[in-house]
């Protein structure tokens, strides 16, 4: 046992604030959590907290198999609308960021001044990339003004902040503020392709089509899982943006906005 | 790889049309804040006359300076706490070798995966119960919901573990022949990781505190349950201010920049060890 501690004691001490902290912070209350969702824990009976009446897998039955439930109507259409939002989110980031790396992994002029002017978006936080949207998207505003007015694209100026038109509302400025992060992961990903590869493609007779698929792509695989992961569990779980940017508390995607 | 002239043209071309249109909104929002009320909400593109008067307003209109202070108080103790417990975490990863170390690496990494809306309010019950017992048993007045000590303390929890997860990074990317040299010549393991290695991670540890700065700088949903007025932060205050004051863009738009600004300038410091530190873990799988 002295040993034991001789030897693995200053690694266990090292980890032991950062333990704590998961525990007390994220595993303690998640396991709260998931026994809460066994109560019947409303407002009359908070106060009981974990001794509130058991009712087994009541709640589940409810918001998933209860066909009259309102709960069940509005989780499943909020399940719904949020894997399309992540898909969407997700499809139109990476393809963005994918593209415009590749723009930029070339001989450029001040390079790493493009880089960063195209990261700034990714600085600005998330709650005042909603209220900033949320303002432009407005009927009267400036993303209608450049559409109908001055492009000529519209003939009339849409609701963006009303009806399914909120859809695309909450897409766009989530891709504005993440797909920067991908072209920056996938520049410093295609930096790392052995340009031997390229030549050697080039030899054989490759196409560019044929290069990427054959000697980029295969490089990029495991980058991209990485950034689908990030990406995903950043939108299944964002809340930011999508808050500031419909009402306040009274108001979800679909009845209204924040500035309506 | 792209040998004609005017493709390389026609990337710089596409390039710059595509950065335009992707800063436009960022430029919109400091323009919209120089506007005045009736310009920001009739649509209108320029203000007549700069109105900077909008960057003093805020600190009147809306507490902001107080927003800001509490921000400011909250993000530094995290940042503080949160690299602190993470560099001995990270550091004891990347080095030593000990039964349940993988376990402890995933067990890290899966908290990034569960949600924070699940246990937002065990949380919040748990504190109030916290403060009640404290209260009944040790007749401690302990406050952890609406002060600052128990914002910090979540956050602290909150981003220690990506941190921590950085931090090994930079930490396995130093020779580990350095330790090993200085253990030859007298030192204690401690010693080494305190004298040789930290001042070696410098760098890492200024782009992991800003990476925790930057993420607890943008945290609302529990900044929201877990303050009150007198510690309510930057995105608390702007949203209760929102709520309120429907119709003034243009002072909402002067405290959006305001509350950007510390980040964009926290970013320009240490922009290369952040993209290296976070893209790291990506490229290199």
């Amino acid at each position: 046992m002295r040993t034991f501690w001789r030897r693995y004691g200053l690694a266990y001490l090292f980890i032991a604030p950062a333990l704590f902290g998961m525990l007390l912070v994220h595993y303690g209350p998640m396991v709260q959590g998931i026994y809460m969702s066994f109560l019947d824990l409303r407002l009359q009976t908070l106060r009981l907290y974990l001794q509130a009446p058991f009712v087994g897998l009541e709640n589940y039955r409810e918001i998933l198999l209860n066909p009259e439930s309102t709960f069940r109507a509005g989780f499943l259409y909020a399940v719904r609308t949020t894997l399309l939002y992540a898909l969407a989110v997700n499809v139109l980031s990476l393809s963005l960021g994918l593209l415009v790396a590749h723009l930029l992994n070339r001989p450029l002029f001040l390079r790493g001044l493009w880089r960063s002017l195209f990261l700034l978006p990714w600085v600005v936080p998330s709650y005042v990339v909603g209220l900033l949207w949320g303002f432009m998207w407005l009927k009267e505003g400036v993303v209608n003004h450049l559409l109908a007015d001055v492009l000529g694209l519209l003939s009339e100026k849409p609701h963006w902040l009303i009806g399914p038109l909120t859809f695309v509302a909450i897409v766009v400025p989530t891709v504005w503020r993440g797909w920067p992060f991908v072209m920056v992961t996938y520049l410093a990903a295609l930096q790392t392709v052995p340009q031997e590869l390229y030549e050697a493609a080039k030899v054989d007779g490759a196409s560019p089509w044929q290069r990427f698929r054959h000697v980029t792509w295969p490089m990029l695989r495991p980058v991209t899982a990485v950034l689908l992961l990030y990406g995903l569990l950043g939108t299944l779980y964002s809340f930011n943006i999508v808050y500031m940017m419909f009402g306040t508390g009274r108001a979800t995607p679909g009845s209204g906005g924040t500035f309506s | 790889m792209y040998e004609e002239r005017w493709l390389r043209w026609g990337a710089g071309l596409l390039l710059f049309l595509i950065l335009v249109f992707h800063l436009f909104p960022i430029f919109w929002m400091v323009n919209t804040s120089l506007m005045t009320q009736l310009e920001a909400a009739t649509g209108s593109l320029f203000p007549r006359v700069p109105q900077w008067g909008n960057y003093l307003d805020i600190w009147r209109v809306l507490p902001f300076f107080h927003y800001l202070k509490n921000s400011f108080l909250v993000c530094s103790l995290t940042t503080v706490f949160a690299l602190a417990v993470a560099t001995f975490a990270g550091y004891a990863l990347a080095r030593f070798r000990f039964p349940g170390a993988e376990l402890f690496g995933g067990s890290v990494l899966v908290t990034q995966v569960i949600p924070g809306i699940l246990f937002l309010i065990p949380i919040y019950i748990m504190y109030i119960y916290v403060q009640n017992w404290a209260r009944s048993a040790l007749g401690l007045e302990v406050r952890l919901v609406g002060s600052y000590g128990g914002l910090v303390f979540t956050y602290t929890a909150f981003f220690v573990p990506l941190s921590i997860w950085i931090l090994r990074g930079f930490f396995a990317s130093i020779p580990k022949e350095l330790e090993e040299a200085a253990m030859v010549d007298g030192a204690t393991p401690f010693q080494a990781f305190y004298r040789v290695i930290l001042p070696l991670a410098l760098p890492g540890l200024a782009a992991t505190a800003v990476y925790i700065f930057l993420t607890a700088w943008d945290e609302l949903l529990f900044a929201q349950v877990l303050t009150n007025e007198a510690t309510a932060t930057i995105p608390v205050g702007i949203r209760n201010f929102v709520g309120n004051y429907q119709n003034r863009y243009d002072l909402v738009m002067a405290a959006a920049t305001v509350a950007t600004l510390p980040v964009l300038v926290l970013f320009f410091f240490v922009q290369r060890q952040l993209i290296q530190g976070l893209t790291a873990g990506a490229v290199k799988g």
